[in-house]
């Protein structure tokens, strides 16, 4: 169904935090319009991994290619920022802008990157809020919203670049438990439109609904990357074995 | 023999109009200073939360060299010391003491100033930068949407402590000459001997520009609320 263009290479990916090496000759693919989920202990790697891919981090080896384009060469130029404009980012504590409402945390960029004018941008905004169910919340600034909501709100901001690519960092790990449903409900509708996401979670029902493939780290090495059923079912490794059995017991 | 108290001094003439001017200049010396201060601190402090090597250093000297050295002897040292290396039409000007008090305190207050602005962008959550960058704006977009009001709004009340200080140090201007309020309540002690209830004045002139000050920053941090980050109920 899905048509086989690799729209992220990660290439022998490696980078250290002075001696401390975070991620170890990474090698992946991710096609136009798939969701892979990365999972794996803390500090494995995973946050850095997503900061490698929009530039917000250096590298010291290896590469990584967005939709033909090195980050490698274009890292220290004017044109990682156009290519992050293109890869939204949804973080684990939202990081919505504190001191602006839903509306303006969504419209600021499209106004600001693409001088997009204030009228149209709030009317974009507001049908992303929309879509995500917070339309009556759009003045509200995020401390008066719930932490579903303020997600939610980081969904539709990730949204408002009109991105090739999502990617989703633990988005649900500081939420509620009622809450959790609310955001993964908006990611699942974003899955099946066929939005390209990369999602770092351990929700493993999400997974399992709709992943096309799942990474699993540890150390800062990719230990397997699978289809799902074959991750759950035949995991290769003893580490994701106990990784694994340590979340369904949570879950 | 008991101190015998009269309060009567404060109101009468000439002691009552010192008062009032002294009141004056130590507002005058204040809020010049803090002209001085404000902006150069808030310069000061953002070139030690630049990228820039050479730029942090410079901050990082300019602070240390002025929060370290008393401000006693800072004051001293531009109206004894340096006046007269610059010739005599710098160390004949008249009003230099007032030049001098007001130069010496906004310069000492923006190191102060700029610990603070410094500090207050330090305290901006990482994940905001990520998140603004991540979007698409460039590092100084980030810095003008993002950084600069989410981190000026934690400034505020560090500030407001400092411009009430930039007030109580104007006291030390009466030690180049200045009579400003305190220099004032002790001139009325040497004419009459009735340093109480000169003080007392004094005391009273002070509260009155802090509790106006504490109540003005009080409304701006009202306005630039925002929910969930400044907790000052
Ligand atoms: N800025 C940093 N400096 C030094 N070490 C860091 C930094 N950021 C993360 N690390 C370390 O790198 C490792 C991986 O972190 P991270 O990518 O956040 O892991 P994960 O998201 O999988 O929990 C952790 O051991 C963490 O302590
Ligand atoms: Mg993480």
């Amino acid at each position: 169904m899905k048509e086989e263009t690799p729209i992220i290479e990660i290439k022998n990916l490696s980078k250290w935090y002075g001696d401390f090496q975070v991620l170890d000759d990474i090698t992946t693919t991710i096609n136009r319009g798939e969701c892979v989920v990365i999972c794996g202990p803390s500090g494995s790697g995973k946050s850095t991994l997503l900061r490698c891919i929009n530039g917000l981090e250096d590298f010291q080896k290896g590469d990584v290619i967005v939709d033909g384009v090195s980050i490698k060469e274009i890292s220290h130029t004017k044109e990682i920022y156009k290519l992050r404009s293109r890869i939204g980012m949804v973080f684990q504590h939202f990081e919505l802008y504190p001191h602006m409402t839903a509306l303006e945390n969504v419209t600021l960029a499209p106004k600001k990157v693409f001088k997009i004018p204030e009228k149209e941008a709030e009317k974009r905004g507001m049908e992303l809020l929309e879509k995500v169910g917070l339309r009556e919340h759009a003045h509200k600034k995020p401390g008066e919203l719930s932490g579903g909501q303020q997600q939610r709100v980081g969904i539709a901001r990730a949204l408002a670049m009109n991105a090739d690519i999502i990617m989703f960092d633990e988005p649900t790990s500081a939420l509620d438990p009622e809450m959790i449903r609310d955001v993964l409900e908006v990611m699942v509708d974003l899955a099946k439109g066929g939005m390209t996401m990369l999602v770092v979670t351990h929700e493993m029902g999400f997974a399992k609904a709709v992943a096309d493939k799942i990474i699993f780290m540890d150390e800062g090495r990719i230990i397997e990357q699978e289809d799902v059923e074959t991750f759950f079912k035949n995991p290769k490794s003893d580490r994701a074995k106990e990784f694994i059995d340590r979340i369904l017991v949570h879950i | 023999m008991a101190y015998q108290f009269d309060w009567s001094i404060i109101w009468s003439e000439p002691y009552f109009r010192w008062l009032i001017i002294g009141l004056i200049k130590t507002i005058e010396i204040g809020l010049l200073s803090w002209i001085i201060a404000l902006p150069l601190g808030i310069g000061i402090g953002t070139l030690r939360s630049l990228p820039n090597k050479a730029c942090r250093a410079i901050g990082a000297i300019y602070v240390e060299f002025f929060r370290n050295i008393p401000l006693l002897v800072q004051l001293f040292f531009w109206y004894y010391a340096i006046p007269p290396l610059l010739g005599t039409r710098i160390s004949r000007l008249p009003n230099l003491e007032w030049y001098c008090a007001i130069f010496g305190l906004g310069i000492y207050t923006a190191s102060r100033v700029a610990e603070h602005v410094r500090s207050g962008f330090n305290s901006v959550p990482i994940g905001q930068r990520f998140a603004a960058l991540s979007t698409g704006l460039s590092q100084f977009q980030m810095f003008r949407y993002v950084i600069i009001p989410y981190g000026f709004r934690i400034m505020i009340p560090p500030l407001t402590t400092e411009f009430l200080t930039i007030f109580k140090n104007s006291a030390l201007a009466m030690t180049i000459g200045i009579l400003e309020l305190s220099g004032i309540s002790w001139r009325i002690n040497e004419y009459t001997f009735h340093g109480f209830e000169a003080t007392t004045a004094a005391i009273g002139g002070y509260l009155i520009i802090g509790l106006t000050i504490i109540f003005l920053m009080g409304q701006l941090e009202k306005r630039l609320r925002v929910p969930g980050l400044m907790r000052r109920e």
